[in-house]
């Protein structure tokens, strides 16, 4: 292993003498210390390299969970959503009316439409298995509806559109279900690509439908939130103050969907205590290093090299560490992630997340050694001729 | 070009803690060594002789008094200036050699380079060069364990040789050898001071190198006393 050369100077020369600028290659010792005694970094590496590899399936299976569990949001046409006040993005809070639609309905540089969201067991007229749905509710000539040929589907009262995934689990066209606890007798008309809410896949039907579901004979004109597409110049807060609603763009409604805050903050507990196992790990590696050299460090001081250049050796020689441990860390993470989404784990592994990871461990590995670092610096050239009394 | 003695010590005095009190090791210590010239010092175990090297050679600053390097004082230089001084004009060769384990010979030597801010080709050049000219061509690749004591030993005379200092400051250097070695590594260090003009220090216990010192003082009761004429055997 190497580090590539630049040109620099490799020890800052006080101005009293004259600067030398050569091309350089920017850690020397730590280099040479690395590549002939091996087998003292496998340990440490090891370890990052199991760190990273945890971290990286963790990263993935925190963003496939906030991808299962927001999905069917996600793919809604939608800039924000407007729900009761106080309602905190919560569908199940949130019950609307005609008054507050009209607002928006009215107001310029806004498109409005009613959205009815709840979750239901609908059980098969038939044979087959019970299902398990995020009911969204949406009017007839809605921007919801992506064409004409959905705006047909949805006409019919009683019709159901589910998301592709519940192919697998047996429904077809033409299924018959009727929803428990409302009596609601439901056809499958088609399906789609939906996605989930609150990890319960999604099911589509019409406003009406789904008011006959939520509220039996009595829907009042209700739903639970408002579906806003919005253009430049759009006053959202005028138009809440008139319809008496709160308004949340989408990713913020992410928080409503039941489990994400508490998956999300669970996932980063559990991430950031791995970075500052991380930092703890390299920190105490590198100062038990850092002691045992502690006589090389004070003759390479006694050789004239400064503080910097020894700092940069070291923290060159644990950059190399952290950063190849990370980087097997990662691809055996890369290779975990593969299998697990192959066994239809809730698994999502993003560039944002690649970069987080690394940069965490390399962040850990520098505040870890910060502790040998400051050692380093304390180190006395005179230790090189033992009068260090 | 330095006129005059390359290193100078003026009035150094220093003390050392020893239990509760603090026993004064230099006592307003006068040196003046000149280019070319190897002064060998001797004395009992505990009587300054290190620390009198450590102050010589910028690695602890003494109590009292002046060091001059080159001309330069370094007396009221900050830290960055002396480690700076110690970089482009000193070198130190030690009791054991004192390589690093992880390098080759010519990578100790390259290792001085690098800390100069040499360019790698022209260091890797000058590092076989001297290896060559010390005999330890053929040793050029070899790690320290795989050297002999009196190898390891003309390694580190040659490290110190490839900082090309002023001031040759050598801390018990034969101490570890047979005589055979310790005699050796004696002539080395007289021949290179003469050559290459360097003002040379030389502490030790044993009587080899003084058979090559220019001046042989023995350090005592915190003061220096010359100890014998000059005995510039074989020179």
């Amino acid at each position: 292993m190497s580090l590539s050369c630049r040109h620099g100077v490799a020890n800052p020369t006080p101005a009293h003498l004259p600067v030398t600028r050569k091309a350089i290659c920017p850690v020397f010792l730590a280099i040479r210390d690395l590549r002939r005694g091996i087998r003292r970094f496998l340990l440490v590496g090891l370890v990052v390299t199991l760190i990273a590899t945890l971290s990286t399936v963790l990263a993935a299976l925190a963003d496939g969970l906030v991808r299962d569990g927001t999905s069917g949001l996600r793919a809604l046409p939608v800039t924000d959503l407007a729900f009761q006040p106080h309602a905190r993005s919560v569908f199940s809070r949130s019950t609307l009316d005609d008054r507050a639609l009209e607002a928006w309905d009215k107001a310029p540089h806004v498109t409005a439409s009613p959205l009815g969201m709840s979750f239901v067991n609908a059980e098969p007229l038939g044979s087959g298995p019970s299902l398990d749905l995020a009911m969204f509710g949406i009017a007839d000539e809605s921007f919801l509806l992506p064409n004409a040929r959905a705006r047909a589907s949805m006409a019919e009262p009683g019709t159901l559109v589910l998301a592709d995934e519940l192919r697998a689990e047996g429904a077809k066209v033409g299924d018959r279900y009727r929803v428990t606890g409302a009596d609601v007798d439901l056809r499958v008309v088609g399906f789609t690509f939906a996605g989930s809410y609150g990890h319960v896949p999604i099911a589509y039907t019409s406003l009406d439908t789904w008011r006959s579901i939520a509220y039996g004979s009595d829907p009042r004109g209700r739903f639970s939130a408002i579906a806003i597409k919005t253009e430049s110049g759009a006053d959202l807060a005028a138009v809440n103050r008139a319809a008496g609603t709160e308004t949340v763009t989408k990713s913020q409604a992410y928080d409503g969907s039941p489990g994400y805050s508490a998956e999300t903050a669970t996932m980063t507990l559990i991430r950031s205590f791995l970075v500052v196992i991380a930092a703890l790990v390299v920190g105490a590696f590198f100062t038990v290093l850092t002691i045992q050299r502690t006589k090389q460090i004070g003759l390479l001081k006694a050789m004239g090299a400064s503080n910097a250049y020894v700092l940069r050796d070291g923290v060159g020689q644990m950059g190399v560490v952290v950063v190849a441990g990370t980087l097997v860390g990662l691809l055996l993470g890369t290779g975990l992630v593969e299998v697990m989404a192959s066994g239809q784990a809730p698994v999502e592994l993003t560039t944002s997340a690649i970069v987080v990871t690394v940069a965490s461990m390399v962040g850990a590995g520098l505040v870890g050694s910060l502790v040998a670092f400051r050692r380093i610096t304390n180190v006395e050239p005179a230790i090189a001729l033992g009068t260090e009394h | 070009m330095t006129t005059g003695p390359v290193l100078e010590l003026m009035g150094v005095t220093h003390a050392v803690a020893d239990g509760p009190r603090q026993r004064v090791i230099l006592d307003g210590i006068d040196l003046a060594v000149n280019a070319g010239e190897l002064v060998a010092v001797t004395g009992r175990s505990g009587s300054g002789k290190s620390t009198l090297l450590a102050i010589a050679g910028l690695l602890r600053r003494p109590d009292a008094g002046t060091v001059r390097i080159a001309g330069t004082d370094a007396s009221m230089l900050s830290s960055r200036a002396r480690t700076a001084l110690r970089r482009d004009h000193l070198a130190f060769v030690y009791q054991s050699a004192n390589l690093f384990p992880a390098l080759t010979a010519a990578e100790q030597l390259e290792l001085v380079g690098h800390i100069r801010g040499e360019r790698r080709a022209s260091a890797r050049e000058r590092a076989r060069g001297l290896l060559g000219e010390l005999g330890l061509a053929e040793r050029a690749d070899q790690l320290p364990n795989q050297l002999s004591g009196g190898e390891r030993q003309r390694v580190a005379v040659a490290r110190a040789l490839m900082a090309d200092p002023k001031v040759l400051l050598a801390d018990e250097p034969t101490s570890s050898l047979d005589p055979e070695l310790a005699a050796e590594v004696s002539e080395l260090l007289a021949t290179q001071t003469r050559a290459r003009g360097l003002a040379t220090v030389l502490v030790t216990h044993g009587d080899a190198p003084l058979a090559w010192a220019d001046r042989r003082l023995d350090l005592g009761d915190g003061a220096l006393h010359v100890a014998g004429p000059r005995t510039a055997a074989g020179v």
